[in-house]
This record gives structure tokens, C-alpha cells and sequence, in this order.
């Protein structure tokens, strides 16, 4: 009985899979950045992007991708921010979209979470967990890192007196 | 079905949206939990490990690292070694990574660096006193973003070791764990840090991933506007070296240092026309390590 079975499946599996790469649905992967105006990180932000947000490839170009929000907002992300879903279908119709997602987030939020770190922590006091801390504490934003660019004459600013 | 076989293995890609599609069909079927069982055995490499979890093994790799060694407290060189990372990170192969790019200097004379999974990466002050200019430090921290960037420090993890878990995370699909799967989960999590910080810090990376490495933080350093010539100056200190610290840290975990600056020196070469030292920036490099006691 199993057989027949497992054929329906990976049929429908295919056609859902096709559906899905014509789709060309795109996901943030990294916890915060920005949809940006041109594809350079020191172009101006459209609006910010979060972990999980969908966005819709449009073109791409030297590791950026032209995607459009669900807002309709149009601009460039780092291919290195986004991924392809493994999870969602985004094929057929909205209700099935809906559902597709909700069991996305329900698997991606398994695996090794804050759960699995609260959990070793209580078991290994000697893991230095506040000196990894203060290291997120440090924070230099992108308009430091272009002045530090610029005074240096390193990266876009090579050449500028 | 050949054909319908074909298709479906005809890229890691397709497989991923295959293995959601085989999700939906048998929810649809109303037999979820099969096939979520499925799916998550399909996700059984490296490469497999999401973004999220990446940053959560790196942050307890780094606690781990910190357990070993004291961070060196002096604000105004953390500052500035972020800021030289971070600018090498933007023009890397792997720009945007979970929760973005972190560098902390430790407390030895030992001469190491060590990058954790997820971006969390750290130099010696032994290291950064054999450096003279920004140059050699922005391709000492390139050469670290290019083990992130290329994942060498998941590739550590032991095969079976992920295939267990990735098995042990497909067997339920509620979002959280339960007392008996999360303490089944925080062992295998413990064999996983263990692979990590054993290769990190004990063994060393593959002399191939070495090299890889070195190539990658070359590309990346010239590609920041540094002279990548930085990172043989900086292996020339290490030649030859018959101090009390030659033995630990990068003398030990990498290739000889003769055999990198051979190797360097044929990539750089290849890269045709490269950016020149600055005055500028080995001033204000001078500045910031006028405080390293």
C-alpha cells in the first residue's frame, strides 16, 4: 500500500516544487538589515528588514538581489541576508501560503535555539556566557564604518583626498 | 517517475523546496509527522545548519574560548579592531551574517586567532604586538572572516553527530522542546562544541582549509583597499621564531609559515595591480597601539 502512496506524494511534490521555483520567493535569514535604495551597503535604506520577512526576487546583480516587499517597496538586499525557503509552499492559492508558513515557523523554530543554549548554560557554569555577552555590546554602525572607510581611503572611499 | 526523479535531485535547492513540499502533501494527508521526519533527515549536512543556529553554536564556542582566556580590557583598541573587521567583513564574501561580526582581543602573549561559527572572532594581544601597521592586522582579521565565511568551523562537527540531531529535531513539530527532548538536545549540542573547540583550539584547522582561509582573507583584504602583501609581512615575524610562545596558538594550528607565504605569494600575484600602504592609516593604527600594555 505504501508505494501508490509514496507516488502521489512526490508527484504532487514536484508540481509544488515547480510552482514554488517560478514563485522565486526569498527570505530573510540573518536577525536585522536594511532594503537598500542601490546595491552597495553604503546606499540609502528604504526600509528595515527583519529575520523572516518575504521578500519577491525581482533581479540580481553582483551578490545583490532586487527583491519587492509585500508593501510593494522595491530595493536591493545582500545575497548573504536571504535564502530560499525550505519550508514554504507559496504555490496554489493564499490559504495554502498561510498554512505553509505557520508550519515554516514552527520548524525554524526548533533546532539549536535559546532553549538548547539556557539549557547548557545551567550545566556548564565555566562557559564564559557574559564575556560573549559584552562582545554584542560593542557595536559599530555602518556610518562608523564608512568613516572609518573614508579617513583611511580604503573600499569605495580608495582614491578620495 | 524516473523523470519525476531527475527533476527533484537536480540541485540542493530543488531538494530543500521538495522536502517542504513532501511536508505540505502529507499534511495534507493529514500525516504530518512523517513527514516532517522526512524532511529533517534530508537536512543531514554542514551547509544544513540554519543561519540562527550557526549563532547560537558560535556564541557558546566563544564562551568556551573565553573560559580558557581573559578578555584584554581596553576599550579604545576593542573599538578599533571592530571597526578594521567590520570594514573587511563588508567587502568579503559574506557580508551579512545573523547578528553581524564581533572581535574581541584576549589577555595573552600566546600569538593566535580564533574565528567561532557565527562571526564571533578573536585575536591575541600576543598577535596584534607583532603588527606594525593596519594593513597587517585587517588581513590577519580577513584570513578569520574567510574561515566564517567558508563555514570551517561547522565542518568540524562530526558527520553522525549532526545526522542524530537533525533526526532527534524532526520527531515533533511543536515549537518547544520538552524536558526529556531538550536534555537529549543539550548533549548532543555539548558533542557539537566539543567537535568545534577541539579543532579550534586544540587541533587546528586542515592545512587545505588553512590555505583556503589565507586566500580568501588575501581577496578580501585587497579587496577592502589594503596592501594584502600585510599578511606575509605579518608570517615573516613568525620565521624562524624560537620564543617561549613558537610551539601554541597560530605556530602550532597552521601550516609552517615559510609554506603560507609561498602560497600567499603566488594568489596575490594572481590578483594582478593591488592597493599600496597608506601613511594614514598606519598613523592612526600607531595611535591606537600606543595603548597596548
Amino acid at each position: 500500500m505504501k508505494k501508490p502512496r509514496s507516488l502521489v506524494i512526490l508527484l504532487t511534490a514536484l508540481l509544488v516544487a515547480l510552482a514554488i521555483a517560478a514563485a522565486d520567493i526569498v527570505v530573510v535569514k540573518i536577525q536585522a538589515t536594511q532594503l537598500r535604495k542601490n546595491p552597495q551597503f553604503f546606499a540609502p535604506a528604504v526600509v528595515a528588514l527583519k529575520a523572516g520577512d518575504k521578500l519577491e526576487k525581482v533581479s540580481e546583480a553582483n551578490g545583490w538581489v532586487q527583491v519587492k516587499t509585500s508593501a510593494g517597496l522595491v530595493g536591493w538586499v545582500h545575497s548573504s541576508a536571504i535564502e530560499t525557503p525550505k519550508f514554504a509552499l507559496t504555490a496554489a492559492n493564499k490559504d495554502m501560503k498561510t498554512q505553509a508558513t505557520a508550519t515554516e515557523v514552527a520548524l525554524a523554530a526548533k533546532g539549536f535555539n535559546k532553549q538548547v543554549e539556557d539549557s547548557y548554560r545551567a550545566k556548564h557554569s565555566e562557559a564564559n556566557f557574559a564575556a560573549v555577552d559584552a562582545m554584542f555590546l560593542v557595536k559599530v554602525s555602518l556610518a562608523q564604518i564608512a568613516d572609518f572607510l573614508k579617513k583611511g581611503r580604503l573600499g569605495d572611499f580608495q582614491g578620495v583626498k | 517517475m524516473a523523470v519525476a526523479w531527475a527533476l527533484m535531485f537536480s540541485s540542493c535547492a530543488s531538494l530543500d523546496q521538495v522536502t517542504g513540499a513532501l511536508g505540505k502533501a502529507a499534511q495534507a494527508a493529514d500525516d504530518a509527522k512523517a513527514v516532517i521526519e522526512v524532511g529533517q533527515k534530508l537536512r543531514s549536512g554542514f551547509a544544513d545548519i540554519t543561519e540562527e543556529e550557526e549563532y547560537y553554536i558560535g556564541r557558546s564556542v566563544a564562551a568556551l574560548i573565553l573560559s580558557k582566556y581573559p578578555v584584554y580590557q581596553n576599550a579604545a583598541l576593542t573599538q578599533y579592531v571592530n571597526l578594521v573587521g567590520n570594514a573587511v567583513a563588508i567587502y568579503s564574501d559574506r557580508p551579512e551574517i545573523y547578528a553581524g561580526y564581533h572581535f574581541q582581543v584576549l589577555d595573552t602573549e600566546e600569538v593566535n586567532a580564533l574565528a567561532a561559527p557565527g562571526g564571533l572572532i578573536f585575536v591575541t594581544k600576543g598577535l596584534l604586538r607583532r603588527c606594525k601597521d593596519e594593513e597587517m592586522l585587517g588581513l590577519i582579521l580577513a584570513h578569520e572572516i574567510g574561515h566564517v565565511a567558508a563555514k570551517h568551523g561547522l565542518q568540524a562537527i562530526k558527520k553522525s553527530r549532526l545526522t542524530e540531531a537533525f533526526t532527534a529535531l524532526g520527531m515533533q513539530a511543536a515549537q518547544r522542546f520538552g524536558p526529556q527532548e531538550l536534555a537529549r538536545l543539550t548533549t548532543m549540542f555539548e558533542g557539537v562544541l566539543t567537535d568545534i573547540v577541539e579543532q579550534l583550539v586544540e587541533r587546528g584547522y586542515s592545512r587545505a582549509a588553512e590555505y583556503e582561509a589565507d586566500g580568501m582573507g588575501a581577496a578580501f583584504g585587497a579587496r577592502t583597499g589594503f596592501d594584502p602583501k600585510g599578511i606575509v609581512r605579518f608570517l615573516q615575524t613568525m620565521v624562524g621564531d624560537k620564543s617561549a610562545v613558537s610551539g601554541k596558538g597560530w605556530f602550532k594550528t597552521h601550516p609552517t609559515p615559510e609554506q603560507r607565504i609561498d602560497g600567499l605569494n603566488k594568489q596575490i600575484a594572481a590578483f594582478g595591480p593591488v592597493p599600496a600602504i597608506d601613511a594614514v592609516r598606519t598613523k592612526r593604527f600607531q595611535q591606537f597601539f600606543a595603548t597596548l600594555k
